[in-house]
């Protein structure tokens, strides 16, 4: 085994070896303080949708005050089902976040996902984004209760979803039954392949994130008939609220951060402290209203009593359109 | 307007943005080499990074990037039959057989000056007709995707090779692979097995990593290719002349052919860069050797894809809807700077959208410079021993398939069809056709059901959509047209 010639081979793996055993020393003997590595941040979805950029932001800002990197990594695939599931039985040191999003709902409902919220330690909700209905600025209604009166009257209106069973289709369902009016739902593959067949004029409206249809909005292509939450939108002030029109209906997609179950209180309470801090930042704010993210806080108990709820909400609607039996 | 050449002069000027370009385009080159690594993922990592830049510094970083990676997928299909993007697919039919009879730096300064002509018609396209291509572009709902879907299919005929029955086969096999995943509009899971890494359908590119490069690597080949010839490359090689007057008619049909594919919302470079290469196919004259290094196959590729990333912008820039996947992406990155693109654009930041414009053209020209003169430099991998490179590509190969999306099943999706690639080689199938089948397969599908969904069941929706209708006759047009010219070609063979 050993050759003369291999002699410098040798000592550099034994050389490597050993440093890199002294580090590991070095790196037990600083103690047991969080954090003591780099900080992974999972995301579901691939890079470059909403869900990335904010997780690329939060990253970017909890780096500067958690004094290690925290790097984000998107597992993604199976609508969001495989990110959440690494989120779920990863070591829980605190060293991995998870991104969790509207589809942790959805995604045990339609059985496609072998876990549900109650598997996850629901750390904070960072954002929320209601459904709007819109419509394409020529569209004869001008209000919510004019719009359920023509869908009444002719033919059923359809209306664009960005997916089977996904949170938008969800949005469209309760609207329908709600207003107990006719609906023909047309899947898109996501929110923005649907607003371009309303604005080409292959479909009647959708019901998707304000944030989704601001560009459209202000250049004046499409008009919004009414938000799905509890108030008015600071960034749609004139746009009144489903409940205000007579439709009771707050329903939306959110994003949060998750930890895996068994993460000790101390860690717990510096990743949320830091991450409160980093939401509440001015800078954070500045970014939010570029991007068109309604920036929604609310501490683990508060999250927990929402997503319980959304859970009954979500399973009625998805047995009505017969997604699950 | 003299103000708005003025202030766009000055946007130009400043060199951070030359930097950025600069940058961007060699980025973007090395990113698109790699397989895995596709325009998207390149544009959608580099985002956070232009968050402290100003906005035309950063936009131009992105269009760098995406321009470079486009383009710099094509070397490795030329050189190892291995596609860095989806898009690079249909060049490698011709450029690597090109490169094993030794001519890789013929090929390769070909591709680059096919994708200059192809980027700059369709950047001149994107500056004089934006209103009428866009208006063009949304004309395209369900029904019209699914006959463009369609008239994909029935250019297959034309990448069949020697037999029809064995490029019929492939493609409906690649129909089958393709409906892998949720169903689109009832959300059933099919063909899972109770995973759900395949839940949004068989991933592309661990598929065509699979079939072209890794097929590459398993073939053990008896002919091993000819090392580029003696003379010595010069530093700056310029495509052949007579290449670019036989190419030429065909670069220029690309890349009309190219922009508008692009311009349509859902349909990118990969299915623009087929759709020219059937199509130029579909028009061979006497002595043309499509599928065994003619140099029309790659001049069509290249100009068609290339035209396609110009495309994508025109609805970008006019209506704010993304063309394909990386406009999307870029898209966002414009939000977040503060500009909204759409009809406002060019009223509002008039002088932006110019300078935008402007920098389109000069990363293609980038692109072009770079690589003619690192062509002579990328040929010396070939000298490499090939048992050393098909080591580094599968590594590299299976790499890249993880990266997509660091799920352990896409390297067990490209090894598997790697087997399948060495098999369908062996037996005489033509592996473009189910690639292509499998890109146009969803596509096909969903809109489809999605016409259906609208017309609530009646299949009478192609009536009322005369575009639909003449792309579906066009179709039928082509399948017709190929079997008569092959029966007629049969006769003179005897």
């Amino acid at each position: 085994m050993f050759r003369k010639g291999d002699i410098g081979a040798w000592v550099i793996i034994i050389v490597s070896v050993t440093v890199l055993g002294w580090m590991n020393f070095q790196r037990r003997a600083a103690g047991g303080k969080f954090p003591q590595r780099p900080v992974t941040l999972i995301c579901p979805f691939s890079p470059g949708g909403g869900t990335d950029l904010l997780a690329r932001k939060l990253a970017h800002e909890a780096e500067k005050q958690l004094g290690v990197p925290v790097l984000v990594s998107n597992i993604t695939g199976g609508g969001g089902a495989i990110g959440h599931a690494a989120g779920r039985i990863a070591p829980a040191d605190g060293h991995t976040v998870l991104m969790t999003t509207f589809e942790l709902i959805s995604l045990p409902v339609q059985g496609l996902a072998p876990f549900t919220y109650k598997d996850l330690d629901l750390l904070m909700l960072l954002n929320m984004d209601p459904a709007a209905v819109a419509v394409r600025s020529d569209f004869p209604a001008n209000s919510l209760k004019e719009f359920i009166a023509k869908a009444k009257s002719g033919n059923p209106l359809s209306i664009g979803n960005s997916g089977a069973g996904a949170v938008w289709h969800l949005a469209a369902a309760m609207l329908a039954d709600h207003a107990d009016m006719p609906a023909t739902h047309v899947p898109f593959n996501g929110a923005s392949q649907a607003i371009t067949a309303l604005i080409g004029g292959h479909i009647d409206a959708v019901t998707v994130s304000p944030a989704e249809l601001k560009i459209y909005v202000e250049s004046n292509q499409v008009k919004l008939l009414g938000v799905m939450s509890a108030e008015r939108l600071k960034s749609f002030p004139e746009t009144p609220t489903c409940r205000e029109q007579g439709q009771d209906l707050v329903f939306g997609t959110w994003r949060g951060l998750a930890l895996p179950q068994g993460v000790s209180k101390e860690t717990r309470d510096i990743l949320m402290k830091t991450f409160k801090d980093v939401v509440e930042s001015p800078e954070f704010e500045t970014f939010a209203a570029q991007s068109g993210m309604n920036l929604h806080l609310l501490t683990s108990e508060d999250f927990l009593t929402m997503t319980a709820r959304q859970a009954g909400e979500v399973a009625a609607t998805m047995k009505q359109l017969g997604i699950v039996k | 307007m003299m103000e708005v050449i003025s202030s766009s002069a000055a946007l130009l000027l400043s060199p951070i943005v030359w930097l950025c370009l600069l940058a961007g385009v060699t980025a973007g080159m090395v990113v698109g080499a790699i397989p895995g690594l596709s325009a998207t993922m390149g544009v959608a990592l580099l985002v956070p990074f232009t968050f402290e830049l100003e906005i035309m510094p950063a936009i131009t970083l992105l269009l760098g990037v995406y321009c470079g990676a486009i383009y710099g997928g094509t070397i490795p299909a030329i050189l190892f039959r291995t596609p860095g993007t989806p898009a690079s697919a249909a060049t490698l039919i011709d450029g690597y057989p090109m490169m094993l009879r030794g001519e890789a730096g013929r090929a390769l300064s070909l591709s680059a000056f096919s994708a200059l002509i192809g980027g700059v018609i369709g950047t001149l396209l994107l500056i004089c007709l934006t209103p009428q291509i866009s208006r063009f572009a949304l004309s395209f709902g369900p029904a019209e995707f699914f006959a463009l879907a369609v008239l994909g299919l029935s250019l297959i005929t034309a990448l069949s090779g020697d037999s029809l029955l064995k490029g019929a086969i492939a493609t409906v096999a690649g129909l089958l692979c393709a409906t892998v995943g949720m169903d689109p509009v009832s959300g059933y899971p099919r063909f899972l097995f109770g995973s759900v890494s395949l839940m949004e359908g068989m991933p592309f590119i661990p598929v065509l990593i699979g079939l072209f490069a890794i097929a590459e690597v398993f073939s053990i080949n008896s002919d091993p290719p000819v090392a580029p010839s003696e003379k010595r490359m010069k530093l700056f090689e310029l495509p052949h002349l007579s290449d670019i007057k036989r190419c030429g008619w065909t670069t220029v049909k690309s890349a009309f052919i190219g922009t508008f594919t692009g311009s349509t919302p859902g349909a990118g470079a990969d299915i623009a860069a087929f759709l020219c290469y059937s199509a130029a196919c579909q028009q061979a004259k006497e002595g043309d050797n499509y599928g065994n290094g003619e140099p029309k196959g790659i001049a069509a590729a290249e100009s068609g894809k290339t035209a396609a990333t110009s495309g994508a912008m025109i609805p970008l820039l006019s209506l704010g809807i993304p063309g394909d996947s990386v406009t999307a992406v870029l898209i966002g990155a414009f939000i977040l700077h503060g500009i909204q693109p759409g009809p406002l654009l060019f009223q509002q930041h008039a002088p932006l959208a110019y300078a935008i414009l402007a920098i389109m053209l000069c990363a293609h020209l980038l692109v072009f410079g770079m690589a003619l003169s690192t062509a002579s430099f990328v040929t010396q991998a070939l000298k490499i021993d090939r048992r050393f490179l098909n080591t580094g590509i599968l590594l590299l190969s299976l790499m890249g398939a993880y990266a997509l999306r660091s799920n352990l099943v896409d390297c067990w999706v490209a090894l598997g069809f790697g087997v399948l690639g060495v098999g369908m080689r062996r037996s005489g199938f033509p592996a473009a056709p189910f690639l292509l089948a499998l890109i146009l397969g969803g596509m096909a599908e969903t809109n489809l059901r999605r016409a259906l969904v609208l017309s609530h069941g009646s299949l009478g929706f192609v009536f009322h959509r005369p575009l639909a209708i003449g792309l579906l006759l066009l179709s039928i047009f082509f399948v017709f047209a190929t079997i008569q010219r092959r029966r007629g070609q049969r006769k003179k063979n005897g």
